[in-house]
């Protein structure tokens, strides 16, 4: 097959929504990296500064600048991997240009590794294994379960296995038999919130979308996931797309929006190609396209795939980062319901919450609330990572302890160890120990502790871990991830880097802890976005709750540094 | 019924206990300046888009469990915000603590630029040269851009980006973006190349919005050592139609450098290159400073205003005389004042009636 040439990729994306990420990635795969002609060659066919561009490239992980960097393999080195060997892997695979790569979304079954759009499973030892991606373990109480009730069903992500268990019958009842306005009361009767951190209500959302003057509107499926030790959008894409396309088209038929865009993190190729194909079956059977069912309203969904940015989760550095904009959060308000993508009404919802959706609108809202404990409404995947004998994701009810999850359901920890802490919202809640765990699993009670479930994501640590080291590899993270933008987070993060690193900072434990507090109290209070007020939460907490470890650590730095000084 | 544009009305909010109208539409930090509120900021450059990235223009606003960037904050009615609670005050002073802590100290010089003094002076105000929060520095100059008029010492940098944003919302050149992220964000060109191969057009405004004398007016700088207080002159840049208004800076008898008037009405701190840097010709040791005619032998000679003037009058009276006085034209020099311009319009008008008159830069 002959290379596409420069004219015939911007004729192919040049006429398409957001093309600026399709086209660096055809470029970027076609070249092998992204070269200085390719991006003359985007800036004139997106007629879009030069200078923009080359600084926006610059700030994406995987969009390599030098000659064969887009085939190089990445190995991930997130917190759950490194446990599990991803250092020694990656100094293994060094020599053939592997490179490291941010938590990639596979902590249930680590050391995970991205060989083109291969994904493999290593190990310490060197090896790299390729199969399937882990199905959510089988629930072992008895509760129901919402977005996994049928993931289980073998080849589930074909149209006619989804079909078979009532799949886009939510879809055609809504069309056929409900108002819009009759879609958007359920959701919001079921008390459904958004399941990618911030907990906003889904109904509340799509009513503003629905209500908020400006065509065409548009439905984004946020399936960036980026938080580390996340990994449930990933099976629910993996497993079950075509309830994230019918929750899409749900939300599309309730809002008026014409136009969709599932923004892919670049570490899941399986679940672009999986995505892609179920879409490509959807449109064929009517459930998308210029008129869905028969009803002659248009609803199209557009997969971008993104580029390594975990802030690119973040709703408007989202959206900038699908107009082609450099992926700054936007600030707020106006929010994305009145001007979001491309300053039109958006809608911009979580993967989890958008498969919720569709099973909602099929059993009602009422089936929904059932399945909360007491008056909590419905459930939540907790992706379950590190130390722990079962790792995996587990739909909850909310309102649900805990403790039971971690040693009921999960098995507990290790042979002949404990569990020393674990984290909430994945590293965006700060770390949890003792008898803080007896907690349940629902907002309101997370809250009024300062704590938040966020995504979902819980690691768990047992008491073999040096607390300080995975404090410091997540405050790395949170330094690798500051977009940049605002002051506070910016140097924050850097310095209390540096701090838990034991490379900078003062000497003696007071003035240590007040550098680190002040730091922390002002990142908390006045960051611009939601990764600058939650990355001191691991600071905060590792003082808190670790005091015996901080002073060890601030004495053995100054101990380090009078050597070196001798 | 005729309703009232509620949009148009003025509203109500309080701010440090004090009720202010407001137009809507108005952010916080707007109402809260015109009301004498001194609410520190870094990002904010008046004649830019807010941008909400320095963090210190935070306020408290009732009803908000976090204070909130008070320059993209639009009031509300009824909405009560307070500007300067020790709360407020002290996560201002760790900011400033920390932005000094990533960069080189050095006494920026007021000629590096317009808005040169800016952190300085919030960070004399907060105190915040407390040497806390010591680590790696952020900054990274460009000591191989040689161009000769922007010094880009962007180890001063403190990556609020109205640099970036002067030129593409102000100048609309986009020569400049930032490249990396976090800490290590840098101001680049595309290719990370010299200004001299980028869009730029070399028109400073990114200099004049500077906030910390990273990016500095080498012509200027250059005249750091030479005694005397700095003065500034209000005038008109002469080089065009446009008329920017611009202070010239001077140090005794010396022009040192051209500060465009960020309240200049046709320019709102703009300028071109030419205005900005084309003033060195005043004190150039090329300029004549004797009148000069040629002679018998081709050669210019220098001579007395009498014999110079008398040679041009005839001249003059001699092509008119013969050719009528439609064969004479003046060009006005961009470089002499406007009063010269004006008096060479009136010399070829009314002197000797003819329209046959223009200036060398008519942009
Ligand atoms: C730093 C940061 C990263 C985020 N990453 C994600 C993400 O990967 N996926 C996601 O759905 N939401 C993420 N969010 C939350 C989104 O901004 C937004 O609230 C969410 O997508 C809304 O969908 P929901 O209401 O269905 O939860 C992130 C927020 C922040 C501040
Ligand atoms: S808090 Fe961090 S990630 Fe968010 S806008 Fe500020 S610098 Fe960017
Ligand atoms: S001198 Fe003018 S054109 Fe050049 S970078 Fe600065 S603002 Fe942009
Ligand atoms: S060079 Fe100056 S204006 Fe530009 S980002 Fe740095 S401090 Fe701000
Ligand atoms: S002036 Fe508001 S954040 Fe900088």
């Amino acid at each position: 097959m002959a290379v596409a040439t420069d004219r015939e990729l911007l004729e192919r994306w040049r006429s398409e929504p957001a093309p600026l990420l399709p086209l660096l990635h055809a470029f970027h795969e076609r070249d092998g990296f992204v070269t200085e002609d390719a991006l003359r060659a985007i800036s004139r066919g997106l007629r879009t500064p030069l200078a923009d561009l080359f600084g926006t490239v610059t700030f994406y992980h995987h969009l390599a600048r030098e000659p064969g960097g887009a085939g190089a393999a990445r190995v991930c080195t997130g917190l759950i991997c490194r446990l599990n060997g991803a250092v020694e892997l990656l100094e293994r695979m060094r020599a053939e240009g592997a490179k490291a790569m941010p938590c990639s979304g596979g902590c249930d079954d680590p050391v995970h590794v991205l060989v083109g759009d291969d994904v493999l499973v290593g190990t310490a030892a060197g090896t790299l294994e390729r199969r399937p991606a882990l199905l959510p373990p089988l629930n072992p109480g008895d509760s129901r379960e919402c977005v996994f009730s049928h993931i289980r069903t073998d080849d589930r992500a074909r149209i006619d296995v989804y079909e078979d268990t009532g799949g886009y019958e939510a879809l055609k009842n809504a069309v056929r038999d409900l108002t819009p306005q009759q879609v958007i009361e359920i959701i919001a009767a079921s008390g459904l919130n958004g399941r990618g951190g911030a907990g906003f209500h889904t109904g509340t959302k799509w009513k503003l979308v629905a209500e908020a003057p400006g065509e065409p509107k548009t439905i984004v499926c946020n399936a960036d996931e980026g938080e580390p030790g996340c990994f449930k959008d990933r099976v629910v894409m993996d497993y079950d797309p075509h309830a994230v396309i019918e929750g899409m088209a749900l939300a599309a038929y309730a809002t008026g929006a014409t136009r969709g865009f599932i923004y892919l993190r670049y570490e899941y190729p399986r679940a672009l190609v999986i995505l892609e194909n179920a879409i490509a079956e959807a449109r064929q059977a009517g459930y998308l396209g210029e008129s869905v069912l028969g009803t002659g309203s248009r609803f199209e969904i557009y997969v971008r795939r993104g580029a390594g940015a975990y802030i690119c989760g973040e709703e408007g550095a989202l959206l900038n980062s699908l107009e082609g904009r450099h992926p700054f959060p936007r600030n707020r308000p106006p929010f994305p319901v009145t001007r979001g993508y491309e300053n039109k009404p958006t809608v911009v919802n979580n993967v989890e919450t958008l498969a919720a959706a569709a099973h909602i609108v099929r059993n009602g809202a009422d089936w929904y609330q059932s399945l909360g404990i007491g008056h909590h409404a419905g459930t939540k995947i907790v992706s379950l990572s590190g130390d722990i004998q079962r790792p995996g994701n587990y739909e909850v009810p909310l309102g649900f302890p805990l403790r039971t999850l971690l040693d009921d359901w999960a098995g507990g920890a290790r042979p002949r160890r404990a569990i020393q802490a674990v984290t909430m919202a994945g590293l965006s809640g700060g770390f949890l120990v003792g008898s803080h765990l007896d907690i349940t699993l629902d907002e309101p009670s997370l809250r009024s502790r300062g704590l938040f479930l966020g995504a979902g994501g819980i690691m768990v640590f047992d008491d073999s871990r040096d607390m300080i080291e995975m404090a410091h590899a997540a405050m790395e993270f949170f330094v690798a991830e500051s977009c940049g933008k605002c002051f506070p987070c910016r140097i924050g993060t850097q310095r209390l880097e540096e701090r838990l690193a034991g490379r900078a900072g003062p000497s003696d434990l007071g003035p240590w802890l007040d550098e680190v507090n002040d730091i922390g109290r002002t990142m908390k209070a006045i960051s611009a976005c939601g990764l600058g007020t939650a990355a001191p939460l691991i600071s905060e907490s590792l003082v808190k709750y670790f005091p015996e470890q901080v002073e060890r650590h601030v004495r053995r730095s100054r101990d380090e540094t009078a050597t070196l000084k001798r | 019924m005729i309703m009232s544009n509620p949009d148009r009305k003025l509203q109500k909010m309080v701010i440090d206990g004090v009720e202010i109208d407001y137009t809507p539409g108005e952010t916080i930090y707007q109402i809260a300046d015109r009301s004498g509120k001194h609410i520190p900021t870094l990002c904010n450059d008046p004649r830019l888009e807010p941008f909400g990235g320095c963090r210190l223009c935070v306020v408290e606003v009732d009803g908000s469990s976090n204070p909130v960037a008070s320059c993209t904050t639009k009031a509300t009615p009824g909405m009560v915000v307070r500007t300067n609670t020790d709360c407020l005050e002290e996560y201002r002073r760790v900011l400033l603590e920390l932005l000094v802590s990533e960069n080189r100290e050095i006494d920026v010089d007021t000629l590096r630029g317009y808005a040169s003094q800016e952190f300085a002076e919030l960070v004399d105000r907060y105190d915040a040269r407390s040497g806390r929060f010591v680590g790696v520095r952020s900054g990274r100059s460009r000591t191989d851009d040689d161009n000769p008029f922007i010094l880009r010492d962007y180890d001063l940098c403190i990556s609020c980006y109205r640099c970036v944003r002067v030129c593409a919302e102000r100048e609309g050149d986009y020569a400049i973006s930032v490249m990396n992220r976090g800490f290590r964000t840098q101001i680049t060109t595309e290719f990370e190349g010299l200004l001299a191969d980028s869009a730029c057009t070399f028109c400073g405004q990114c200099i004049q919005t500077c906030p910390t004398g990273a990016l500095a007016d080498r012509k200027a700088i250059s005249a750091a050592e030479l005694q005397g207080a700095v003065e500034k002159t209000r005038t008109v840049c002469p080089y065009c139609g446009v008329g920017c208004s611009v202070d010239i800076l001077t140090k005794g008898d010396t022009i040192v450098g051209v500060h465009p008037a960020m309240d200049g009405p046709a320019n709102l701190g703009a300028l071109c290159v030419k205005g900005q840097f084309a003033f060195d010709f005043v004190q150039h040791q090329d300029r004549l400073s004797a009148p000069l005619v040629r002679g018998e032998d081709g050669e210019l000679h220098e001579t007395d205003w009498d014999t110079a003037l008398d040679r041009a009058a005839a001249g003059f009276s001699d092509v008119v005389a013969n050719h009528g006085r439609h064969s004479v034209y003046a060009v006005a020099s961009g470089r002499a004042p406007n009063e010269a311009a004006y008096i060479l319009q009136k010399f070829m008008r009314a002197g000797w009636g003819t329209n046959h008159i223009d200036n060398c830069s008519r942009a």
